[in-house]
């Protein structure tokens, strides 16, 4: 058992000296940053305390004297229309520029293209799609629908060309081989094998698009209850109404959390 | 057998190969090239095996018969059409006729049995109808009895990836024959196998090749194998044909030529398979 006896450590590659210093430096500035940090006249516990008091009344006693529960169920409704038309909009689209983007269905350049241009869209955020839209058709629902279709269409197109590369490519080569042309492989190959996936991601931004009405609803002026929430909040002041509202779309996403989950175990079984 | 009459009858092409390949050369890049001149004739319903050493180039020389791959000079004649002068209808047409089995089956693993059976069909198929998934009466009907005819009656309506390799293979051989091919290439179709699948998919290509008279080219690494089933042998080394003929004329010295180096063991194999 000699061998055993003396391991070698493991030799400290270049990246790891990188990394450590790095971590180091950022650590460094932070405690500088808290340390040297001008508070303003504020006292740190009073301001705890009354934060944690606004916190209480919001979700402890939610309520509102302006909001009746069915127009607060209408507007959760408006946002999730919102939501599904730009999921449904930007789905249909990046299943086509999905299939474009993917390795294995598309040549190399036509890949590359695709691909760096929906890293574009990605990069900028959804809320300055919608008020880069809101340019051309003004503060409303449109700008937000377009705006936010835009950005689902590039992050679902990466994802579903993503699934689509699972695929392998020999099992394209042997449909190739008997005679089967792009179209057929494509819907009785590569969409059947990566379906739940789709499903998936689609669900997934699903959630997301929610989450974004919600906000498009206040920034941009796109109704539902998130202009709710942000008339509560900045123009009544009325923390029980921003309470009730915050419950409402809690209670809504868990609702879709939920019926996503089953709506997935149905397909897996079924297949 | 009942079965064959099923499939509609095909013209006879007297006196002519089904297919003839000729100075097939293909030089992937600068370097040696992956085949090397290569002249070859298959008849119709011939049972042939191609063996030779990994990296001969016998998977290069089935995919350039169908154009999975372009070869850089030569030619290929299928049933007297030269296949290198096909436009894309054309080809697709000419892929439709040959059938193509692999080494891991290349299945839609997510896709039940006879999903993947009729799969063989698109080829025939417009392609608003292949993509849509439409398939005839008829078409499903035969899908169902070529499936019957592989004994994966069971397994109808099963996902692919819940079955074993030797029925993922069937799987892939029924797929292939409900092309209602005029040949099948077949590349490597018992290396993931054990030998008793392996036994069975042998078994079933030479009974198909028989009864429904489909041309057969199998890439093998078992010479034993080569030898009782086949017809005819090609050995392949190094991209050149260097063996033509029936598996008797295949002796110790034409082994160690189509191997080089690594034949020894591979002649012993031989000896001992004889023996038996």
């Amino acid at each position: 058992m000699t061998a055993l006896q003396q391991i070698p450590g493991r030799p400290l590659r270049k990246e790891k000296v990188v990394i450590r210093l790095l971590l180091l430096g950022l650590a460094g500035t932070t405690i500088y940053a808290l340390a040297t940090l001008d508070f303003g006249g504020i006292d740190m516990a009073e301001a705890v305390r009354d934060t944690l008091a606004n916190l209480k009344i919001i979700f402890l006693h939610p309520g509102g004297p302006r909001l009746s529960f069915l127009s607060a169920l209408e507007e959760v409704i408006i946002t999730l229309g919102l939501a599904f038309l730009t999921t449904l909009f930007g789905g249909i689209i990046a299943l086509f520029l999905g299939l474009l983007g993917a390795q294995n269905l598309s040549p190399k350049p036509v890949t590359v293209v695709v691909m760096a241009l929906v890293a574009l869209i990605r990069a900028v955020p959804t809320i300055l799609w919608v008020l880069i839209f809101a340019v051309a058709a003004g503060l409303g629902s449109t700008a937000a629908v377009v705006g936010m279709t835009f950005h689902s269409i590039s992050y679902l197109t990466k994802a579903y060309a993503e699934s689509f590369e699972d695929l392998d490519r020999s099992v394209i080569e042997a449909l190739k081989a008997s005679g089967a042309n792009w179209w057929q492989i494509v819907f009785q190959a590569v969409i059947p094998s990566s379906f739940s996936y789709l499903l998936s991601w689609t669900f997934l931004r699903f959630e997301i698009n929610f989450a974004n009405a919600v906000a498009m609803g206040a920034a941009a002026g796109a109704s539902g209850v998130g202009f709710d929430l942000f008339m509560a909040s900045g123009f009544y002041f009325d923390l029980r109404e921003v309470g009730l509202i915050t419950y409402i779309i809690l209670a809504f996403a868990m609702a879709l959390e939920a019926a996503a989950t089953r709506a997935k175990g149905r397909i897996k079984h079924a297949g | 057998m009942t079965q064959v009459s099923q499939f509609p009858g095909r013209p006879l092409l007297s006196g002519r190969p089904l297919l003839e390949v000729s100075q097939l050369v293909k030089r992937y890049d600068a370097g040696k090239p992956a085949l090397d001149g290569i002249s070859f004739s298959i008849r119709k319903g011939e049972f042939v095996s191609v063996i030779g050493p990994s990296g001969a180039g016998k998977s290069t020389l089935l995919r350039c018969i169908n154009r999975m791959i372009e070869a850089t000079s030569g030619e290929v004649s299928f049933e007297g059409a030269s296949v290198g002068l096909l436009d894309r209808k054309n080809l697709k047409r000419l892929r439709s006729k040959i059938g193509m089995i692999f080494q891991h089956y290349n299945l839609v693993e997510r896709l039940t049995v006879i999903e993947n059976v009729l799969h063989g069909r698109l080829g025939a198929k417009s392609t608003l109808a292949g993509a849509a998934g439409h398939y005839s009466r008829e078409e499903k009907r035969q899908a169902t009895e070529v499936i019957a005819m592989l004994g994966l009656s069971d397994h109808l309506y099963q996902r692919c990836d819940r079955l074993s390799g030797g029925q993922k293979q069937r799987v892939g051989i029924a797929r292939a024959l409900l092309q209602d091919p005029r040949m099948i290439l077949c590349d490597e179709p018992i290396a993931s196998l054990d030998p008793n699948a392996s036994r069975n998919i042998m078994e079933q290509l030479k009974r198909f090749s028989q009864e429904m008279d489909i041309a057969l080219i199998v890439n093998l690494h078992q010479v034993n194998v080569a030898c009782k089933y086949s017809d005819r042998i090609l050995g392949v080394n190094a991209g050149r044909l260097v063996f033509d003929g029936r598996p008797e004329e295949l002796t110790p010295e034409k082994i160690s030529q189509i191997y080089g180096a690594e034949s020894r063991s591979l002649t012993a194999e031989l000896g001992e398979q004889y023996a038996s």
